[in-house]
């Protein structure tokens, strides 16, 4: 870290606003009001990721949301998607099946571990996208949930 | 001495053993996957040889392609490490079979300890205490559920062949015995490819003691202590300690004598470990009741704790006692020293349900601290695959107390990026500062009980000088061709162009 003086870039000179300088590959020194931090920066700058004092902070994608987190609105129907590649190991649903929030719908099996995929609304499951044994991946949707009919 | 040996395993544990092979003169060849090919442990070995492909079930768990890459490699030896085969009493005898040296119990005890109910009938003749529970011949719902029924509420119904808490389900209310019952025969299936299960009490709010344990062919047999592993979650450990900070000297003497009684029982040789459940409910620590709950016929993820309070090398003494030769101590030259604390870092997002992650590691920067030790499998560039377990590395810490090892672990583990992959560090951070555990007084239902003050919510807004940082991250990618600057490693993402605009 000693000879990296030449490439010093101070990203923000406004007086007040914290100053950042690269002192190595992906490592930053910032000062902000007095103190010094060491900060850890890598990716793009439409995915980039920080590392600060233990923690990690992502900026340039939209974080997704985990499903049961997602408000049950009665308007939209819900797709159920899968979080990362996984095989699925059970479909314990069908097409025209009544759900409730909570209901396991899919057990996908990643890593040895299995994952239990829930629905964050009451209704009807209008389509089912997978089979057991299937290999699927991210964002893949695997079941449809929309409200009842009539 | 052995002279080669065959490293069947990947991982933070590969490359733990290659260490000790090249510090004791014996040659290491790592076994590989396809997913494997550039891998830190293949580069760590000094001979390396494919295995298959990614799928673990086609390559680190096929004993004919590792047997193959044995006798290929010239090997004379074969370790196995945790996990996998490592408890696999076929391959154990596969190896012996074809003239290698296997780095553990001979293949009946392993057989013997693997079957959760062999082992109980052996540890309760040989007077070490037991978990009341059964099993029966008739696997059905419908038998497994008037189990349940006898042993009583509440249970835990787990996997007889398993280990590691992979397929454990407890049972809280006869409602619940079909889920459980089905879902852990399939989980036991997939990992163990043996759907039989075990029937027992679920002691509540036990502590997790299990001892070390180990043996050479000349009749010597000793202790290394105890490890506390009670912070656990959904039964997989995930800080461990030695000493446990719960028990009494008292106690440390009933324990540590049951584990040498309990392996003197199997005439156990090479490493293993004595885990028991210990009920520290009453006010008489020194008397507190405690079960043994199975042996390990292996080396344990959490082998270094020991290795910094005993000041040993239990993988060198591994390799040491399978060539037949004496232990390198006897019990009186063993003492703990100090306080060694490992937590394992895993490439799983806390904020997510603890979803396993999968992805290329961008920027990987290891503590460099004294009285802090780093086992890991990876390097900066690494990806970062979904077939195998998500443990990418252990970060332990020594000191002269149990505070000073706490304050030095959390000091490590802040200053250790992991960018590009989500892991459980702020997690681990969390559970370090936890009074409770602080206060060394953790159960085995500590993390699920704090699990609402210890979750993580995604890091939103971000603090000034995380943003300045980002921002001179991204004018330094835009000026250079090669981004953000010099290279780092041979691995280096930099290197890479895509995703990159100029």
């Amino acid at each position: 870290m000693g000879s990296v003086a030449s490439q010093h870039r101070v990203a923000n000179v406004k007086s007040g606003e914290p100053a950042a300088v690269r002192i190595g590959p992906g490592i930053y020194q910032v000062q902000d009001e007095g103190r010094s931090h060491i900060i850890y920066v890598a990716g793009s700058p439409g995915d980039s990721w920080a590392f600060w004092n233990g923690q990690v902070f992502r900026s340039g994608t939209k974080e997704e949301t985990p499903h049961r987190a997602q408000p049950a609105r009665r308007a939209a129907a819900l797709s159920l998607t899968a979080p990362m590649p996984a095989t699925v190991l059970k479909v314990l649903v069908t097409a025209g099946s009544q759900v409730k929030t909570g209901d396991t719908v899919i057990i996908l099996e990643a890593m040895k571990m299995e994952l239990p995929v829930r629905t964050s609304r009451d209704g009807i499951v209008t389509a089912v996208h997978c089979r057991e044994g299937e290999l699927v991946q991210p964002d893949t949707v695997l079941v449809e949930v929309a409200d009842e009919v009539g | 001495m052995i002279k080669r040996l065959l490293i069947a395993n990947r991982g933070e544990i590969a490359v733990r053993i290659a260490r000790a092979c090249r510090e004791l003169g014996v040659e290491s060849v790592a076994a590989y996957s396809e997913a494997d090919a550039r891998a830190l442990h293949v580069m760590t070995a000094d001979r390396a040889v494919a295995i298959g492909p990614a799928a673990a079930a086609d390559s680190y768990l096929s004993i004919p392609h590792l047997i193959d890459a044995a006798r290929a490699s010239g090997a004379d030896s074969v370790h196995p490490g945790y996990g996998f085969l490592s408890e696999n009493a076929a391959f154990a005898e596969a190896c012996e079979q074809a003239g290698l040296v296997f780095v553990g119990p001979p293949p009946h005890v392993i057989a013997t300890m693997g079957s959760k109910i062999e082992a109980r009938r052996l540890m309760e003749r040989a007077g070490i205490p037991v978990v009341p529970g059964e099993t029966s011949a008739d696997q059905s719902d419908d038998a497994l559920g008037a189990l349940i029924a006898r042993v009583g509420l509440p249970a835990l119904v787990k996997p007889s062949a398993g280990g590691g808490g992979k397929g454990m389900h407890r049972v809280f209310a006869h409602a619940e015995i079909a889920g459980a019952v089905q879902t852990a025969r399939r989980e036991a299936l997939a990992a163990f490819g043996d759907g039989t299960l075990y029937v027992e009490r679920l002691i509540e709010r036990p502590h997790h003691v299990e001892v070390q344990v180990i043996g050479d062919r000349h009749g010597h047999l000793v202790h290394l202590f105890e490890r506390e592993c009670s912070a656990q979650r959904r039964h997989q450990k995930v800080i461990e300690e030695s000493p446990s900070p719960a028990i009494t000297p008292a106690l440390r003497e009933r324990l540590t004598a049951a584990a040498v009684d309990a392996a003197r029982a199997v005439s156990y040789c090479n490493a293993g470990t004595v885990e028991f459940l210990v009920d520290l409910g009453s006010a008489d620590i020194d008397r507190a009741p405690f079960y043994f709950l199975e042996m390990n016929t292996r080396l344990q993820v959490e082998h270094p704790v020991t290795e910094q309070v005993a000041g040993v090398d239990l993988v060198r003494a591994q390799l040491i006692v399978a060539s037949g030769e004496p232990l390198p101590w006897d019990q009186r030259a063993l003492a703990q020293r100090g306080h060694a604390i490992e937590a394992r870092v895993y490439a799983e997002d806390p904020s997510h349900g603890f979803l396993p992650q999968a992805g290329r590691v961008l920027l990987y920067r290891e503590p460099r601290l004294p009285g802090v030790r780093v086992d890991s499998g990876f390097v900066e560039g690494s990806e970062i695959s979904v077939h195998y377990d998500p443990l990418l590395a252990k970060v332990i810490a020594s000191a002269e107390t149990r505070d000073l090892t706490i304050a030095r672990l959390v000091a490590a583990l802040r200053g250790y990026p992991i960018l590009g992959i989500r892991t459980n560090i702020s997690y681990l951070l969390r559970i370090l500062e936890h009074p409770q555990f602080q206060s060394g007084n953790v159960d085995t239902s500590f993390l699920e009980r704090e699990g609402e003050a210890l979750a993580e919510r995604p890091n939103t807004s971000f603090p000034p000088p995380v943003t300045a940082a980002m921002a001179a991250h991204s004018e330094a990618s835009a000026i250079s061709d090669t981004p953000a600057g010099e290279t780092h490693s041979p691995w280096d993402p930099w290197r890479r162009s895509t995703g990159w605009r100029t």
